[in-house]
């Protein structure tokens, strides 16, 4: 589905990412768990387009996306959701989905975005509630709600996720745990990056874990409670 | 009291033509956050070729046609910006706001020579359309009817553009451009077609500026510099990337400008910019601008 080979990226001058390699396979979801500063968000970022790839390669249903521009990625069946949830802020709720519901449909007359697809908002249904609040006036798990949902209208094979569960309320975090779950049962595949190992256990099929930029571990979630350097790492 | 009626009539006509040129800047500096110094040329551009359009083919020509030729200006400004974008701006988006400053800076100065090039030193003048629009009575005075088309034209602009931006998809898309281009590119948006789109659309109004100035005023060098001064106020007061910023900071100094030409013409321009310093000093964003 989706697979990096020996990726270098790099912010201005810095080498953030250091011959990174990971793959998500066909629905499943996979955690990239490291501290602050290990290069998680970079890696998302360069998967989507938004950094360059200075070395490496970026492949996606076994074509290489490398050198494809960022809204390109997005239409061919990216999603993603970063950790700031980047809402627009001057945009109402259904603005910004129906940005998303335009692109994926874009011959189709404008729709109220609550009926552009049900299956989407069952995922959180109390988006319904706050479709015409702006942006700015959401709270932290509204933000995430609708970027997931908003990410899901574009009809995606992977979401990446970046630090989704980061400074939400314990119930929030458990909400969208579910909702990360119910995503994967629709059969699309999940990358989130995340600094939370526990919550990266509960919702995670494998583990990468990244720190200075590279990968130093791949496994099953279980495995890596048993690798005490890679906890050391991780946790700080 | 006719006295008081003319003035604001003129203060709207003003405004109008400003509220095109600074709405035009505003809206490129709110999608692509450039300050396009440039736009004062584009403006200089639109009233040139209508100019040349118009007297090409006036000498007896009807009004109607006069006046579908009018817009002529505004499509060539607009099809020049469509070139521009690409080509000589979207280099410097990724570097510091000096080189922008620098590029369009220099474009204001080729444009400028362009027009000598084109059109030699002379004024070129539309008057024809002006004249034959005719008078109306306002009062004991007589007052040229074709300024209030000006002034329609500045209203109609208005709608439309409020309209474009908030009524349709065009507009979603662009206020989200505007508002998280990283974020809407990450959601599919192809943000280099919005860009020349929206610089597209800015010269298209400061082409229509120029436009339908031009029957009134001729085609002059050094139009397009005046001009941008004057939209840098209006941004100023109302504030850079605000299209609500720009009618309110394009009526303000509409209204000020025209007292200060009746009432106090030494100071003139001093006040305009001791009214934007003000409004720098306690609203650095402009009325309606955000921090």
């Amino acid at each position: 589905m989706l697979e990096l080979a020996r990726v270098d990226t790099f912010r201005g001058p810095a080498q953030i990412l250091r011959a990174v390699s990971l793959a998500v396979n066909d629905g499943e979801a996979v955690c990239l768990v490291g501290r602050n500063g290990a290069g998680k968000t970079t890696t998302i970022d360069s998967i989507m387009g938004l950094l360059p790839v200075r070395a490496g390669t970026v492949a996606f249903r076994g074509r290489d996306i490398t050198r494809l521009p960022a809204h390109e990625r997005a239409l061919l069946g990216i999603g993603y959701a970063p950790e700031d949830a980047g809402i627009f802020p001057d945009l109402t709720v259904e603005e910004n989905f129906q940005i998303t519901s335009w692109l994926a449909r874009p011959g189709e007359a404008a729709a109220p975005a609550a009926d552009a697809d049900a299956r989407i908002f069952s995922l959180f249904p109390e988006v319904k509630s706050f479709l015409g609040r702006r942006g700015l006036h959401l709270s932290g798990g509204q933000k995430k709600m609708v970027a997931i949902s908003r990410a899901m209208t574009l009809g995606p094979s992977v979401l990446l996720l970046d630090e989704p569960f980061e400074g939400l309320a314990p119930v929030v975090v458990t909400r969208l745990i579910e909702a990360v779950k119910a995503i994967k049962a629709l059969g699309v595949s999940v990358l989130i990056a995340e600094s939370n190992l526990v919550n990266a256990t509960r919702v995670a099929d494998r583990l990468y874990a990244i720190d200075r930029g590279e990968i130093i571990f791949h496994g099953r979630p279980q495995d890596v409670f048993a690798n005490e350097d890679v906890m050391k790492t991780v946790r700080g | 009291m006719d006295v008081l009626v003319i003035h604001l009539v003129n203060a709207l006509l003003y405004a109008s033509v400003l509220f095109l040129i600074a709405g035009g800047l505003s809206l490129i500096y709110g999608v692509m956050r450039i300050v396009n110094m440039a736009h004062g040329n584009l403006y200089a551009f639109g009233a040139y070729v209508t100019a040349w359009a118009i007297g090409s083919v006036a000498g007896g020509a009807p009004t109607v046609l006069l006046l579908v030729l009018l817009p002529v200006g505004a499509l060539a400004a607009a099809v020049l910006g469509a070139v521009l974008e690409p080509t000589l701006l979207r280099p410097f988006y990724r570097r510091a706001e000096e080189y922008q400053l620098l590029v369009t800076f220099g474009l204001l100065m080729i444009l400028e020579d362009l027009l000598r090039f084109i059109w030699g030193p002379y004024p070129l003048s539309a008057s024809e359309v002006f004249e034959n629009f005719g008078s109306l009575t306002i009062g004991d005075s007589l007052y040229p009817t074709y300024n209030f088309l000006v002034i329609g034209v500045g209203i109609v602009a208005a709608i439309f553009l409020w309209g474009v931006i908030y009524k349709t998809r065009f507009g979603v898309v662009l206020r989200a451009t505007s508002q998280n281009m990283r974020m809407a590119s990450a959601l599919g948006v192809n943000v280099n077609r919005v860009y020349i789109q929206a610089f597209t659309l800015g010269c298209f109004m400061a082409g229509l500026g120029g436009a339908i100035i031009v029957p009134g005023q001729s085609a002059v060098l050094g139009m397009g510099i005046d001009a941008v001064v004057l939209a840098f106020i209006v941004v100023v007061v109302g504030g850079l990337g605000s299209l609500e910023g720009a009618l309110v900071g394009a009526l303000i100094v509409g209204v000020v400008r025209e007292a200060g030409i009746t009432w106090f013409p030494e100071i003139e321009l001093a006040v305009l910019y001791l009214i934007a310093a003000i409004v720098l000093l306690v609203r650095p964003a402009g009325l309606f601008g955000r921090p």
